[in-house]
């Protein structure tokens, strides 16, 4: 026999269960736009059947239902995808900045267009030719000067951006170290909050949710791999636990100033545990494309003013007194030179020391450009003699007589002539190793920042569709639906009506039972 | 089946329209800049051929400037050389008219005096300049070549020619007219008018004749003719090799122009946008762009919550 009120608890045990679903249904619906929200589920079960007692045992057949209840609610979520997005992330963070920078640097060279350092190279050259037909005139050298002075400008403007844009990515390094350490702590505090509740038996669905999320948002920056222990999770960075139960392991941010910030990361960098994420791209970029154009811009400035060039002196052409260059031939060649010589002189400076200037002494030339040593991109500057003088331009390399009576041959423009020429001309870089006009030099640089950026810009976008479709994976498994949700909402709805309907049945025949029966006569 | 979620609807849609707009954007800047490669990346190989050609076309600037100035140098040779042709075919007329023997001493010294004002326009001619650089003194063309002491009459005094001809430079003048090319547009005083020694050096030619006619040796005058006629010849020859410059040059000068046309031809191959191309595209692109909204439009907004009472 049971309860006579059996029922009425079966009924009722149905309309908290059915309420609790639809609480969670409701939840589901409220959190449908919330970011890492996953929809939770009321796991329900037939609640512990009883026996239907007898003296000894029962004799009625089967046990009996005593309805539903919920054992749990808990997240549909997959832990795979979870991973998989990370990867995806990390990756997308690295390519993300690495576009980033590299489309900065294309910036900073401004090419094709009318202001780059190909039109002012040309420029100077230019300039040099026109001074080649007027070398006696002040105007065609002020002409060089300012050309030269805008090829100098240029290559130290260039030279500040590329060390900004350095500077910039260090700074950013050490912000991003900020964000980690507070995702860190954060996970960490997670961490003690989900395995307190957890261990009443109760699922922290909603903090799980956060925690995921910031792990989701950390995995952007740095390469992460998640351990998921009884403590919580465990975050490592390559060999290195960031996070374990409630501790977080390391301080990232140890510091004042941004460098000081990012010292943490820039070593994991170094050290090889640090290989995806925000802060890889930017360390990376920093690293790999933006040192490596400040080196080539160096270079490029360095050899221009230095490098080894070969040259044909025309014959008649006399030397300044102590001034001797070697000939291809590994000859001495200083005085006057009989028969057209080719001969090895050290760039730009080089040259120009050879020559003979307008301001009527008969000493060579200065070297052209200054700065260093060793020249670079951000110091060159062009001789500041030259600067505030410009007769001290050399152009000729002819002078007549002797002794007291050594004048310079103003109209001799063979000097003019030969740096108008250098556009052609290959220059062996200081170092040795490159051996190219500087024309040529600068394009294929250029072309080789197209082929980064356009490389990067690619891998780019596919990690961006990598990174959304496996963001799909997961919320396809873990979104909310709306149109599931109502159709839920619908089923809990009717299950609950029912429920009701039932106690009501029962009511009514309690009601017969007990206003109804044994009744007769009356 | 995928289960599909409305947020997986909305990023997609926002990822589909993000990029839609991504490559509008880039059709945009392409037919504002009328360009098809605005930063390297757009096409690494093409950026350094449109490097190269922005490059040479600055150099090819350049030369034509220079050929330019080349071709004032050689014109103005021909002017100077044809007023020094004419002078000397006025002196070979008085030589010859001088040479007849019927002429009183009165009339030889009327031709000397104009054999006189005749060497005054060829030094004249010899000096000449052309923005201010005196074409006949080589590299040391700041200077002034032929600076005769003058007779107390007024008149140049050209017998210490060698003194003075010693001063002057035979160096040549060089413009780069092409790469790695330079040609000397001046000619050397020498070639024009003779060595100092030469027995047809033009001045002493002049001076023989003016001696003679003061003395009224009339064989003597006759016998520079033959001088004459070789100055003369050498004359011709140097006009001739400045006439064979121009024309070298002139040559250059439509090559150069060419080369112009070619170089802003290839120039424009890689760097610049296909507008019948770039239009078509980029209304396909507007047309995507307004599908993908609109669709969305319709994907986003029902859901189940509409239809139900």
């Amino acid at each position: 026999m049971t309860s006579t009120f059996h029922s009425i608890e079966t009924a009722k045990r149905s309309l908290f269960t059915q309420t609790a679903a639809l609480n969670t249904t409701g939840h589901n619906i409220a959190n449908a736009n919330t970011e890492g929200y996953t929809r939770q589920r009321v796991n329900m079960q037939a609640s512990i059947p009883m026996e239907a007692y007898g003296l000894n045992r029962s004799v009625s057949p089967g046990q009996l239902g005593t309805g539903v209840e919920f054992s749990s609610i808990t997240r549909i979520r997959e832990g795979f995808l979870d991973g998989q997005f990370r990867n995806e992330n990390t990756a997308n963070g690295s390519w993300t900045t690495q576009a980033d920078a590299l489309d900065k640097l294309q910036g900073i060279f401004n090419e094709p267009s009318d202001s780059g350092i190909r039109t002012v190279l040309d420029n100077f050259w230019n300039a040099w030719s026109d001074l080649s037909k007027d070398p006696e005139n002040v105007t065609a050298r002020r002409i060089v000067k300012e050309n030269a002075a805008a090829l100098t400008d240029a290559l130290n403007y260039m030279s500040g951006q590329l060390t900004n844009l350095k500077q910039d990515l260090t700074t950013n390094v050490g912000v991003k170290a900020n964000e980690v350490q507070g995702y860190l702590t954060s996970i960490a505090d997670l961490n003690k909050s989900i395995t307190r509740i957890e261990g009443l038996g109760d699922d922290a669905n909603d903090l799980r949710d956060q925690r995921d999320l910031l792990t989701d948002k950390l995995s952007k920056i740095i390469n992460i791999s998640v351990q998921d222990t009884d403590q919580g999770y465990t975050i490592l960075m390559g060999n290195e636990t960031l996070v374990e139960g409630n501790e977080v392991a390391v301080q990232v941010n140890e510091g004042d100033t941004p460098e000081e910030q990012g010292a943490f990361l820039e070593n994991a960098f170094t050290s090889g545990s640090l290989t995806g994420g925000e802060v890889y791209g930017m360390l990376y970029s920093r690293e790999n494309y933006v040192n490596d154009y400040s080196k080539q811009m160096d270079e490029l400035a360095n050899t221009l003013a230095n490098g080894e060039i070969k040259i044909t002196l025309p014959k008649g052409s006399n030397l300044p007194a102590g001034v001797s260059v070697t000939g291809v031939d590994g000859s001495t060649i200083s005085g006057t030179v009989a028969e057209d010589t080719e001969v090895i002189v050290n760039g730009i400076n080089g040259l120009h020391q050879l020559g003979y200037t307008l301001d009527g002494t008969t000493t060579g030339g200065l070297p052209f450009f200054e700065g260093g040593p060793p020249i670079t991109a951000s110091n060159i500057k062009v001789n500041s003699a030259i600067l505030s003088d410009p007769s001290l331009i050399a152009s000729s390399l002819r002078t007549t007589g002797t002794g007291d009576e050594e004048a310079v041959v103003k109209g001799n423009n063979s000097l003019a002539l030969l740096m108008g020429n250098l556009k052609q001309t290959t220059f062996l870089s200081v170092d040795g190793k490159r051996n190219a006009t500087v024309d040529s030099y600068y394009s294929s640089m250029v072309g080789q920042l197209g082929v980064q950026a356009q490389e990067a810009t690619r891998q780019s976008q596919n990690s961006d569709i990598l990174l959304q479709q496996s963001d799909s994976s997961r919320q396809s498994v873990s979104g909310v639906s709306l149109d599931e949700e109502m159709s839920e909402m619908i089923k809990y709805q009717h299950a609950y009506s029912a429920a009701a309907r039932f106690m009501t049945t029962f009511d009514e025949m309690l009601d017969k039972l007990i206003n109804s029966t044994g009744t007769v006569g009356r | 089946m995928q289960r599909i979620t409305n947020n997986m609807l909305s990023s997609q849609l926002l990822l589909n329209i993000n990029r839609n707009s991504v490559k509008m954007s880039d059709m945009q800047t392409q037919m504002a800049t009328g360009r098809k490669i605005n930063k390297p990346s757009d096409d690494p190989v093409g950026i350094t051929y449109s490097l190269r050609y922005r490059s040479e076309l600055s150099s090819n600037e350049q030369y034509q400037k220079n050929v330019d100035s080349s071709v004032s140098w050689l014109d103005y040779n021909d002017t100077v050389m044809s007023q020094a042709g004419d002078v000397v075919q006025r002196i070979r007329e008085l030589t010859v008219q001088a040479g007849t023997g019927t002429n009183p001493q009165s009339s030889l010294d009327s031709i000397n005096e104009e054999i006189g004002e005749l060497k005054e326009q060829l030094i004249d001619i010899a000096n000449s300049t052309l923005n201010g650089k005196y074409v006949f003194n080589g590299q040391k063309y700041t200077d002034k070549p032929f600076v005769f002491p003058k007779n107390e009459d007024g008149t140049s005094n050209t017998d210490d020619l060698k003194t003075v001809m010693d001063q002057i430079d035979q160096g040549p003048v060089n413009y780069t007219v092409s790469a790695g090319v330079s040609m000397t547009v001046n000619i050397t005083s020498n070639d024009v008018f003779g060595n100092a020694e030469d027995q047809d050096n033009i001045f002493n030619i002049i001076n023989n004749i003016s001696t003679a006619l003061a003395k009224g040796d009339i064989s003597s005058v006759s016998a520079q003719l033959d001088n004459i006629d070789t100055r003369s010849d050498k004359m011709l020859s140097v006009r001739a090799e400045v006439g064979a410059k121009t024309n070298r040059i002139e040559l250059l000068q439509n090559r150069l122009s060419d080369m112009e046309t070619n170089l802003t031809d290839l120039q424009s191959k890689t760097e610049d946008a296909d507008y019948a191309q770039l239009i078509m595209n980029s209304q396909i692109q507007e047309n995507i762009y307004n599908a993908s909204l609109s669709a969305g439009a319709k994907i986003i907004s029902p859901s189940l919550a509409d239809f139900l009472k």
